[in-house]
């Protein structure tokens, strides 16, 4: 923002910068990762890594003791690797941004608000920081959307606001509930910090969200009351049906980098919230209601499914395509296995990329001819061929392809699903195999487009002006698409790159669940 | 009358004492002469002059209002004080809302001549200077009162003033409309009040809130009577701080008086009503016998029916100062779910809140001026593009408009935070269920705002206007005091113990 308009072309150089030297400090970090069951996170405090805690507001209230709100900050296996995806997206995410042609100074000073909002919430382990870098990201998006959106983005712009906040306020109340209900063992003080939440015993007996004393709230019990509104909260970020109408309205009408910020990135606060904070601090309310989650997530993925079969938008159908792959991530989390869990944070990482890959590969088309009906498109692979292998490469690593990071993702996310009933009994194996079928349907809709855009003799609404107008790739395009084609192949051949990664962080996650399995 | 005499010197002397815990006050007394006198001394071309000195008189009188506080320790500990044969009352918390209504007063003090439809009264502004010194000692007053007496002689102090600011200006009929139409209601609500503390007279012959035997009394006169008195006591102050069903008149007037009268309006006397509501409800909640009208239930009531309806009604208004108007009446609802939890947490929480919400509402109004300054418009629609003309003064709106809201990282969303955990904090002791219905109202509050309040930031960056007028270059005053504002937001928003340290 102080920069002067004369430096108008450096600002998107500036952002680039910014995020490419953030996409080295997490690959950094990614590498100085410490693995080994002495680093498995999620209820242990001193098994993070990367920790940075600093007091930040300490209030002497008086009755209730005092405030205790630290900057506290650290990682483990299931932030790191959405970590560095994040970086990786927000690279990719800059570079779209070449096409954003007005007013680029408030753009790139939004866009890196943003940036920061998102690294913070993968980052946060107090409550409150957290929910900070939550409410943080809503207002740089809404303005991205508002302003640099298509024909309908103020409704677009409004309705994912809207939504959003509504899950948040009521986390902020559930929020308060838990920071009232828990102390921090070491200074007798109320806290936020979330790797303390996590145990039973710094529960006050009597308090609102105790293990022990089992208090309601308009007659419910206050455990599970308090999860089914966290969960709301994330899901409507997930997104899971039927909280998802906000997702194509605004994916439709966001700009190309803010399309990919969104499915790429934001999509994954949710299921990470939903791990880190509905399953780490409600583990019993999580195991006793996995069947509902596992029901939620095989409804998203079929819904969503069928409903990409219908669209005619080349951008709505990917975004009904992410509400379908969203919905593997949750069914792996319901079954709370090994095997489910890894496979959700793997499918969350995956399609990361490959809706990033998609978005901007849509992006491409639309900023030739500012038209994305696939009707009006016939025979495109002779016009573009670079650009086909890359659709190609994108259409069949989405549709779970052996030997691409979705098919991987997927079948560990079954795979968990199936083996759940024998394990501990939380989710039944015919949801596994509804959840096969959402599979079968993505092909559907992926193939049925490739066939329609890009096979046949070429034809296009536009005539001559458009046949101009298509040229191939050009190479920054080319320098954008190659490293995401790369990832998604090599995490597809190489997935321990991966699982190695969060291995023990999941492992010690499902140990810490499987005590509240009964 | 020879009865009397022997009392006299007891008297006096108690008001010799009193005068030392009574000195802000004596400044403005002083400060309102100076003004006024300057203004006939030197008449029209001293409107700096008097401008000047109203503002470094009020910057005497928050010193003042600071000294206090090391009057009331005794012995290390900050002790209440009665004075005045104990018709004020001096504590910690009246301090801290004397010195929210005089840091508020004194940004308004410096606001009111940059208003371009202010400053054109012909009359100047100098009587309006003065007017409003006068009703700070009244507010003054109305934050200390606990006598039935002190507190309806400071209401009627701060209503006349009101009145003469809000007719201020009446060049067109509408103002002169809000002007009356406050006028009749306000008369009325007092009428209301006199009312109710003379039936709590004769039900006790007392009017001292503290000491005397006004609250033992109650409890053995019938309960339907005494009800009623109370209620009627409450419609006076509620017309002060405009909750529902008090608040007819605030959408009409707050529109029709010019923006910084409205800007007072919106903040000072609530402030202080909701000070004076403190005092007022003291006695009864902590008799222990207490047992005949239920405040608890009454304010919870009254408190979300509040932020329902001014939040509600907020959704439909185009006109940008009357938008303001029913979000007001929000906050009073959502202010008023932290008096219902009557202790210490709850009572500083309410303090940051009213003057955080304070500091945000001049701002928006200045803004509000700002943009009818330059651009001529009232209504949202008329801000339509003008986002990128002018990207300062919109951007500190968008900044203000999120702390209204209450969205992080902003000083309202901390207000919002303490308010909400200093309720929890009771409900998780007594399960009421009003306390858990009051917290998802204002929850929802919150997202039924956004959605009014975003509109502003939707005319002024993402709807587009090809044919946007010329740019006029507004008076930087008006944007660099909003800056200051905005500013102040986001450093309690980050570091909210600055400020809540010493409430």
């Amino acid at each position: 923002m102080v920069l002067p308009s004369s430096l108008r072309a450096s600002f998107k150089y500036i952002t680039l910068l910014a995020t490419i030297v953030q996409l080295c400090i997490s690959v950094w970090m990614y590498l100085n990762f410490k693995t080994g069951a002495a680093y498995g996170g999620i209820n242990v405090e001193n098994q993070f890594q990367f920790v940075q805690k600093l007091p930040w507001i300490n209030l002497n209230l008086g009755a209730l003791g005092k405030m205790q709100v630290d900057y506290f900050v650290g990682i483990d296996g299931i932030s790191i690797t959405l970590l560095v995806m994040t970086s990786l997206v927000m690279v990719i995410a800059a570079l779209a941004s070449w096409e954003i042609k007005s007013n680029l100074k408030g753009f790139f000073a939004l866009f890196l608000l943003l940036d920061m909002a998102l690294i913070g919430v993968f980052c946060a382990l107090d409550f409150f920081l957290f929910y900070i870098f939550y409410e943080l990201m809503l207002l740089p998006l809404y303005f991205l959307i508002g302003m640099w959106g298509g024909a309908r983005r103020e409704y677009a712009a409004i309705k994912f606001f809207l939504y959003t906040l509504f899950g948040s306020v009521f986390m902020l109340l559930v929020m308060i509930g838990l920071y009232l209900s828990v102390t921090d063992p070491a200074t007798g003080n109320h806290t936020f910090n979330m790797v303390q939440m996590m145990n039973p015993a710094n529960y006050a007996p009597g308090s609102v969200f105790s293990t022990l004393s089992h208090q309601t709230i308009f007659g419910f019990p206050a455990r599970t009351v308090g999860f089914i509104v966290l969960f709301i909260a994330f899901a409507i970020k997930v997104p899971v049906v039927p909280l998802h109408t906000w997702l194509p309205d605004a994916h439709v009408e966001a700009p190309t980098p803010v399309s990919i910020i969104l499915a790429g990135i934001l999509l994954k606060i949710g299921g990470y919230g939903i791990i880190r904070i509905c399953i780490g601090i409600f583990p019993d309310v999580a195991a006793s209601g996995a069947f509902w989650l596992g029901l939620l997530g095989i409804i998203s993925i079929i819904y969503g499914a069928l409903n990409a079969l219908a669209q005619r938008d080349f951008k709505r159908i990917i975004a009904y395509s992410s509400v379908s792959q969203m919905g593997f991530v949750l069914l792996g989390i319901a079954s709370q296995t090994t095997e489910g869990i890894s496979g959700a944070v793997f499918q969350m990482v995956s399609h990361g990329f490959l809706a990033t890959m998609l978005f901007f590969l849509v992006g491409v088309v639309y900023n030739r001819v500012h038209d994305r009906d696939i009707y009006n498109f016939r025979g495109l692979g002779s016009l573009m061929p670079k650009y086909m292998v890359f659709i190609m490469i994108a259409f069949f690593a989405s549709l779970g392809l052996p030997g691409f990071s979705a098919f991987i993702a997927e079948a560990f996310s079954l795979a968990g699903a199936f083996k759940s009933e024998a394990v501990n009994g939380l989710v039944p194996q015919w949801m596994a195999a509804v959840g096969a079928i959402g599979i079968l349907f993505s092909a559907c809709y992926f193939l049925w487009t490739l066939q329609r855009m890009f096979f046949g003799s070429l034809s296009l609404k536009g005539g001559e002006i458009w046949k101009i107008a298509m040229t191939d790739l050009n190479t920054r395009e080319m320098i954008t698409l190659i490293p995401l084609a790369l990832t998604v192949l090599v995490l597809g051949l190489m997935p321990s790159l991966v699982f190695d990664k969060i291995n023990d962080s999941v492992l010690a996650l499902v140990s810490f669940t499987k005590n509240f399995v009964h | 009358m020879h009865d009397l005499l022997p009392l006299i010197p007891g008297y006096l002397q108690d008001v010799v004492d009193s005068i030392k815990f009574f000195m802000p006050e004596i400044y403005l007394a002083v400060l309102f002469i100076v003004v006024l006198l300057t203004d006939l001394l030197f008449g029209k071309n001293a409107r700096q002059l008097v401008k000047i000195i109203a503002c470094a008189g009020m910057f005497l009188v928050i010193v003042k209002d600071l000294e206090q506080i090391s009057l009331l320790l005794v012995n290390g500990q900050t002790k209440a004080h009665f004075f005045f044969n104990n018709m004020v009352l001096l504590t910690r918390t009246g301090i801290n809302f004397k010195f929210a209504v005089d840091v508020l007063a004194f940004i308004l003090l410096i606001y009111f001549d940059w208003d371009n439809n202010l400053a054109k009264h012909r009359k100047g502004l100098s009587d309006l200077y003065s007017i409003v010194i006068a009703s700070l000692t009244g507010l003054h007053l109305m934050v200390m009162a606990v006598n039935l007496l002190s507190i309806y002689l400071s209401i009627e102090m701060v209503s006349i003033a009101s009145y003469l600011l809000v007719a201020y200006r009446s060049e067109n009929s509408f103002s002169t409309e809000a002007g009356l139409k406050y006028v009749l209601f306000g008369a009325a609500a007092s009428a209301i009040m006199l009312y109710g503390i003379s039936l709590l007279y004769v039900y006790t012959g007392s009017l001292n809130l503290f000491g005397g035997n006004l609250v033992q009394g109650l409890t053995q006169v019938n309960h339907l009577p005494v009800a009623f008195a109370l209620v009627l006591v409450l419609a006076g102050i509620g017309f002060k701080l405009s909750f529902v069903p008090m608040h007819f008149w605030v959408p009409d007037v707050y529109e029709g008086a010019s923006t910084p009268v409205t800007a007072y309006l919106s903040t000072l006397p609530k402030v202080a009503g909701f000070a004076l509501l403190i005092n007022f409800l003291t006695p009864f909640i902590f008799f222990t016998r207490w047992n005949s009208f239920d405040f608890h239930l009454f304010l919870s009531i009254v408190g979300i029916i509040t932020i329902i309806a001014g939040n509600f009604a907020a959704l439909l208004q185009t006109n940008v100062k009357r938008m303001l108007a029913y979000s007001s009446i929000g906050h009073t609802g959502f202010a008023l779910m932290a008096i219902v939890t009557f202790n210490s947490q709850g009572i500083s929480a309410l303090t940051y809140y009213l003057l955080v919400y304070g500091i945000a509402n001049i701002g928006a109004l200045t803004l509000a001026s700002y943009f009818t300054n330059v651009t001529g418009a009232e209504d949202v629609e008329g801000y339509k593009g003008f986002g990128f003309k002018y990207p300062v003064a919109s951007i500190c709106f968008v900044i203000i408009l999120i702390s209204l809201t209450g969205l992080p990282v902003t000083a309202g969303f901390t207000g919002k935070l303490f308010v909400f955990s200093a309720v929890y904090g009771v409900y998780q002791q007594n399960h009421d269920i009003w306390l858990l219905l009051f917290m998802v109202a204002g929850a929802l509050a919150t997202v039924v705002s956004l959605f009014y309040y975003i509109k502003i930031p939707l005319y002024l960056f993402v709807k587009r206007n090809e044919n946007a007028g010329e740019s006029v270059s507004g008076s930087y005053n008006l944007i660099i005091l909003s800056i200051i504002l905005s500013l102040l937001i986001l450093v309690f928003g980050i570091f909210p113990d600055l400020l809540l340290r010493y409430l």
